[in-house]
C-alpha cells in the first residue's frame, strides 16, 4: 500500500433539509484504485466532487498529504489545488467544437497564464506528452478531429488524457462508463487502470456496475444514504452485502446498523 | 331480451385506464374564447370594419395593376448605388452590433458574469435600447446628427443592440453547464472559461443569431430611408410622393429581390456552421 494521500474526516453536505452525506470518514492512499459503488442519491457524486470542491461541503476536512486543507481553500489558490486533481465525468465534457489535441490540452489550464492558454502557446513538451497519451489510448488518428465526431468511448478516453494532462496525484472519475455500451466501458476502464497504475496515481471511481468493481478495484467502498458502509477489497463485496447497499431507499443506516453485514477488508459495513 | 352482462371487474379495469391527455377540454375552449374576444375588442375599439377590410383589396389590386405596372426599369441604374447604400446599411450595422452585442452578451449571462449589480446595470441599458423602434431612434436621432446616413447607421445599432445582446447570453448561458465544469474541475480561470470553453461551443449560435438580425435590418435600413436616414428609402418615398409609380415599383421590386437573395445566400451559410 502506497503513502496516505488524501484524509477526510467528518465530511457533511446538506442541500435545504437534505443530508447527501452524514459524516465521513476515510483516508486514500497513493497508487490505489478505489471504486465507489451505491445506488443513485447514495451521495457518490457529492463525495467525489466535495474533494475537488466542485461542491462545497457542509462541514468536515479534507486535507492532502502536503498538508493542504481542501475546505478552506480560495480563489486562486483554489484553483491551483483543483489543477492537481484530475476529474473524469459521465458525460466527457468536452468542448465538442475544438479537436481533440486541444481538448487534452485543456488539462494544462490551471498551469499556464491565461495569455498563453489563448495563443496556444503551450511548453512544447507537454503537447509532445499529449500526443504520446493520446498514442497511448489508442487515438493517434482521431488527434486533429473535432471531439463531437468522436464515439463515446473515445470522448471518455479523450477524458481521461485530459485529465491526466494535469500531472495529478489523485484521478477522481464520476461514473466514467454510465453512458457507454459495455465493449467501450471495458476499453475505458482498462484504460483508465493502465494509466493510473502506470503513473501511481490514487483514483476514485463511481460505479454503478458491480461486476466491474470487482474486477477493477483494488479497493472498493459501499455507500448508502451518505455513510459509508463498506471499505474492503473486491473479494468483501459479496452478493448479500451487493443486495443490502442496493436496497431499498426506506432503509437507513441506522436500520442498517442493526443488520449484521458481513465484515471484511478495512472496514465492515455500516461502520462509518 | 338479453341484458348487458354485468362485470365489476371489466368496470373497474377501465376506470383504472390511463388517460390519454391531461387536458381539460374546458381550460382549452376558455383560453380559445378568451383569445379570440380580446381581438374582437381590438377591431370594435378601433372601429374597424372586417368587412371594409376585405372590401378594399379589389380596389388596390385594381389601382397596382393599373397605375404601378409595368415598373420603369430605367430608374433602376440611377438609384443602384443607393440600393446597394441600403444593403450595407445593415452589413455595417449588424457587424458593429455584433461585436458590443458579444461585449454585452458577456456581462449580461450569469455564467459569465457573477457580478449582480453589474448584470442588472447592463440589462437595464440594454431593455431601454431594444424597446425604442428603429424608426423612433432614427427620427430622435435626426434631431442630433440631421438628414443623413450616420443615422440610419446609428439607429439600426441601437435598435439590434439590445436584441442582440440577449440572444448571445441565453445562448452562452445553454452551451456554458456540464462542459464549464470541466474547465472548472481542471483549475481554469473564468477568463479561460470563456475563451476555451463558452465562445468555441457560441460560435453556431452566433452566426445565426447574427444572420438573422441581419435579415431583420436589412428591411429596417430600407424603411428608415423614409425618415431620411439615407438609403433607398427616400427615393422610394419620392417617387410615390411624384405619383411616379412605376419608378416606385421598379426600385421596390429590386431591393425586394436583393434581399431574398441575401435571404438565401444567408440560408446557405446558416447550414454550413455547425
Amino acid at each position: 500500500m502506497g503513502k496516505a494521500l488524501l484524509s477526510i474526516k467528518n465530511l457533511r453536505k446538506s442541500y435545504d433539509k437534505f443530508e447527501a452525506l452524514r459524516g465521513i470518514d476515510i483516508e486514500f492512499n497513493e497508487g490505489e484504485f478505489v471504486v465507489m459503488i451505491g445506488s443513485s442519491g447514495a451521495g457518490k457524486s457529492t463525495f467525489i466532487r466535495c474533494i475537488n470542491r466542485m461542491i462545497d461541503p457542509s462541514d468536515g476536512e479534507i486535507v492532502f498529504s502536503d498538508g493542504v486543507h481542501m475546505e478552506k481553500l480560495r480563489g486562486a489558490a483554489l484553483r491551483r489545488k483543483r489543477a492537481q486533481i484530475g476529474m473524469i465525468f459521465q458525460h466527457y465534457n468536452l468542448i465538442g467544437r475544438v479537436n481533440v489535441i486541444k481538448n487534452v490540452m485543456h488539462g494544462q489550464l490551471g498551469q499556464v497564464p491565461f495569455w498563453r492558454s489563448l495563443l496556444g502557446l503551450y511548453p512544447e513538451a507537454e503537447k509532445r506528452r499529449a500526443v504520446e497519451l493520446l498514442e497511448e489510448v489508442g487515438l493517434s488518428e482521431q488527434i486533429f478531429k473535432r471531439a463531437d465526431a468522436l464515439s463515446g468511448g473515445q470522448m471518455q478516453r479523450v477524458g481521461i488524457c485530459r485529465a491526466v494532462m494535469q500531472n495529478p496525484k489523485l484521478l477522481l472519475a464520476d461514473e466514467p462508463i454510465a453512458s457507454l455500451d459495455p465493449k467501450s466501458s471495458e476499453i475505458v476502464m482498462d484504460c483508465l487502470k493502465r494509466i493510473t497504475k502506470q503513473r501511481g496515481l490514487c483514483c476514485i471511481v463511481n460505479l454503478h456496475q458491480v461486476d466491474f468493481a470487482k474486477k477493477y478495484a483494488d479497493r472498493i467502498i459501499g455507500v448508502k444514504a451518505g455513510k459509508i458502509v463498506l471499505d474492503g477489497s473486491p473479494d468483501a463485496l459479496t452478493d448479500e452485502i451487493v443486495r443490502y447497499i442496493y436496497s431499498g431507499e426506506q432503509t437507513t443506516v441506522e436500520e442498517a446498523q442493526e443488520k449484521p453485514v458481513p465484515s471484511s477488508g478495512r472496514r465492515s459495513a455500516a461502520h462509518a | 331480451m338479453r341484458s348487458k352482462p354485468i362485470s365489476p371487474l371489466k368496470e373497474s379495469e377501465e376506470s383504472e385506464k390511463t388517460p390519454l391527455s391531461n387536458q381539460p377540454k374546458r381550460r382549452v375552449v376558455t383560453i380559445t374564447t378568451l383569445c379570440l374576444a380580446v381581438v374582437a375588442a381590438a377591431f370594435i375599439f378601433l372601429g374597424i370594419d372586417l368587412w371594409d377590410v376585405f372590401m378594399a383589396f379589389p380596389a388596390f389590386g385594381s389601382f397596382f395593376v393599373t397605375r404601378f405596372m409595368p415598373p420603369n426599369l430605367g430608374a433602376i441604374p440611377n438609384n443602384i448605388n443607393l440600393i446597394v447604400d441600403t444593403i450595407f446599411f445593415a452589413v455595417a450595422g449588424t457587424g458593429i452590433s455584433s461585436v458590443l452585442a458579444l461585449a454585452c452578451g458577456l456581462l449580461l449571462s450569469e455564467k459569465t458574469n457573477s457580478i449582480a449589480w453589474l448584470r442588472l446595470t447592463v440589462r437595464f441599458t440594454l431593455s431601454i435600447l431594444r424597446n425604442v423602434p428603429v424608426l423612433v431612434w432614427a427620427s430622435l436621432l435626426i434631431f442630433i446628427f440631421g438628414i443623413g446616413s450616420i443615422v440610419g447607421l446609428i439607429a439600426i445599432i441601437f435598435a439590434t443592440l439590445g436584441f442582440l445582446a440577449r440572444s448571445y447570453a441565453e445562448s452562452m448561458s445553454e452551451v456554458a453547464g456540464e462542459k464549464i465544469e470541466a474547465l472548472r474541475a481542471v483549475g481554469a480561470s473564468k477568463a479561460q472559461m470563456i475563451f476555451h470553453g463558452i465562445l468555441p461551443e457560441f460560435i453556431p449560435a452566433w452566426v445565426n443569431w447574427t444572420l438573422f438580425t441581419f435579415e431583420i435590418n436589412l428591411r429596417a435600413s430600407a424603411i428608415l430611408g423614409m425618415v431620411g436616414a439615407g438609403g433607398i428609402g427616400i427615393v422610394i418615398q419620392s417617387n410615390l410622393r411624384l405619383f411616379r409609380y412605376h419608378n416606385a415599383l421598379a426600385l421596390i421590386a429590386t431591393l425586394t429581390a436583393m434581399i431574398l437573395l441575401t435571404e438565401f445566400l444567408t440560408n446557405r451559410l446558416r447550414g454550413k456552421v455547425k
